[in-house]
């Protein structure tokens, strides 16, 4: 009995170093395989206020709409599929649905839905699926993934027809839905809101300027130590514990310097891979401009009740649902990437 | 722990596979109260943990070392770290601890991960409300 409690849930951490200078590193893609971003963070070492340029790029993050109560239905509107989907670049996810618990529906930017189901909705829906790969004993949870852009899927063929009258007629499902593309992808989306109780959101930004950070030496610290340190700046919590403190004894991973001041941005919403490319390049422009010892850290989250994470692999929730990466780029063009999942994910790219 | 090492022709990409390598677990925990106007310190927090602890685990248990990283008193949300062998006796002992101070008392564990960063980016927070 003493062996199973000490069990815990698989987690990986894949870490990478390497150059960008190197034609072959793979952040780019690794960054544009994670469709859906919860939270973005940056640390920037050794500067007080946001430099102009970086400013200018968050508050130009791509808007995004809530639409309330969208019947599924919708998703297979003809001329959603015309004006949206077949353009590409359309994200879509609901919202305040439990991945654990309740039916999670996705719409990955190449066409592709994804329908996250319970046993009884995925029996009443009578659509071709799969059981999900993190069923373990009993099977109590479906995945039904559609091409929309397939050419079984175009409107009047019979399998359109079949999953139509099956979200329309069988499985009449609503839920809050969020949605964004690309502001010049070509993609429209006012067909579909004008029917329906929408808002426009922009992602929230919010910056923190730090002072006297004490800072793990970046190239020789363990990952997860590393991990750790970066977790407590993000949280606001206090590494300066002495030994005989009663509450914690977290203190900053050893050898360690004293950053004098640090800027913590963060921003939250439903983030696109294509801003946080952008990002990346400006963090790096800006940090060409700064001194040898700088570097900058990005932390990017995924949803955690998204039922894809990295390539449009099934994700699911267990007792988290971790998807996340964080990436500390050097002034030297060098990075350390470090790409996090939980028990039900497959192993990060 | 498991690793797989890739080297690029080079020697300049390095990849590293690490499997339940987080040494600690972390949590986030709320404290509901019958009497919402009770006051708590984060001293007094960690003790009726250890509390609970020792109640159900005993002497071992009540040894089990744990840190209150943070702590809210307005809204009684603390984040705990615990090494993850001891994360089952230590989320039991949460569950099963009812009582305060001769008050009902529930703890709701609200995110538990073996990474303190996936504590702040956790989307079940995002209110478009």
């Amino acid at each position: 009995m003493s062996v199973d409690l000490d069990q815990t849930p698989r987690s990986l951490l894949v870490c990478e170093r390497s150059s960008f200078c190197d034609e072959n590193n793979r952040v780019s893609s690794q960054v544009e395989q994670l469709h859906f971003n919860y939270k973005v963070s940056v640390l920037l070492s050794d500067c007080s206020s946001a430099p102009s340029h970086l400013e200018s790029l968050l508050t130009s993050f791509s808007h995004f709409y809530l639409v309330r109560n969208l019947p599924l239905h919708e998703l297979l509107d003809k001329q959603f599929l015309e004006t949206a989907v077949y353009q590409g670049n359309v994200y879509g996810l609901s919202y305040r649905t439990r991945l654990d618990e309740d039916n999670c529906v996705a719409l990955m930017p190449n066409g592709h839905l994804v329908l996250s189901l319970d046993k009884d909705s995925f029996q009443v829906l009578g659509f071709e699926g799969k059981t999900s790969t993190f069923n373990y004993k009993t099977k109590n949870r479906y995945v039904v993934t559609v091409d929309l852009t397939d050419g079984s899927m175009a409107p009047g063929r019979q399998a359109y027809l079949r999953l139509l009258t099956g979200l329309t007629s069988r499985l009449p499902l609503q839920m809050d839905f969020l949605l964004s593309h690309h502001p010049g992808g070509g993609a429209s989306l006012q067909a579909l809101l004008s029917r329906y109780i929408w808002s426009e959101h922009k992602p929230e930004v919010g910056t923190c300027s730090l002072t006297h950070l004490p800072c793990p030496d970046l190239q020789s610290c363990d990952p997860h130590g590393l991990l750790e340190w970066l977790g407590a700046v993000d949280a606001n919590i206090s590494r300066d514990n002495s030994s005989s403190s009663f509450l914690s004894s977290l203190v900053c991973p050893e050898p360690k310097r004293t950053v004098s001041r640090a800027l913590r941005i963060s921003i939250c919403g439903l983030l696109l891979p294509h801003d946080v490319q952008r990002l990346i390049q400006e963090l790096r422009c800006y940090l060409g401009q700064c001194q040898p010892e700088s570097w900058v850290s990005l932390t990017v989250h995924g949803f955690v009740d998204s039922p894809v994470s990295w390539g449009g692999k099934e994700h699911g929730v267990l007792r988290g649902g971790e998807n996340f990466y964080t990436l500390f780029i050097f002034h030297d063009h060098t990075y350390h990437l470090h790409l996090a999942a939980g028990a039900q994910d497959t192993c990060p790219p | 722990m498991r690793r797989d090492e890739e080297k690029g022709e080079a020697a300049v990409f390095q990849r590293v596979v690490l499997k339940n390598a987080s040494p600690y677990h972390y949590m986030k925990v709320c404290l509901v109260l019958e009497d919402e106007s009770t006051k708590l310190s984060a001293v007094e927090l960690k003790q009726f943990i250890i509390t609970g602890l020792k109640t159900l685990y005993g002497e071992v248990g009540a040894a089990l070392n744990f840190d209150l990283l943070k702590y809210d008193e307005d809204t009684f949300t603390a984040v705990l770290r615990v090494y993850s062998k001891w994360l089952v006796k230590l989320w039991s002992s949460l569950t099963l601890n009812g009582f305060y101070q001769n008050q009902a008392c529930a703890f709701r564990v609200l995110q538990v991960s073996p990474f303190l960063l996936a504590l702040s980016g956790n989307s079940r927070e995002l209110q478009l409300d």
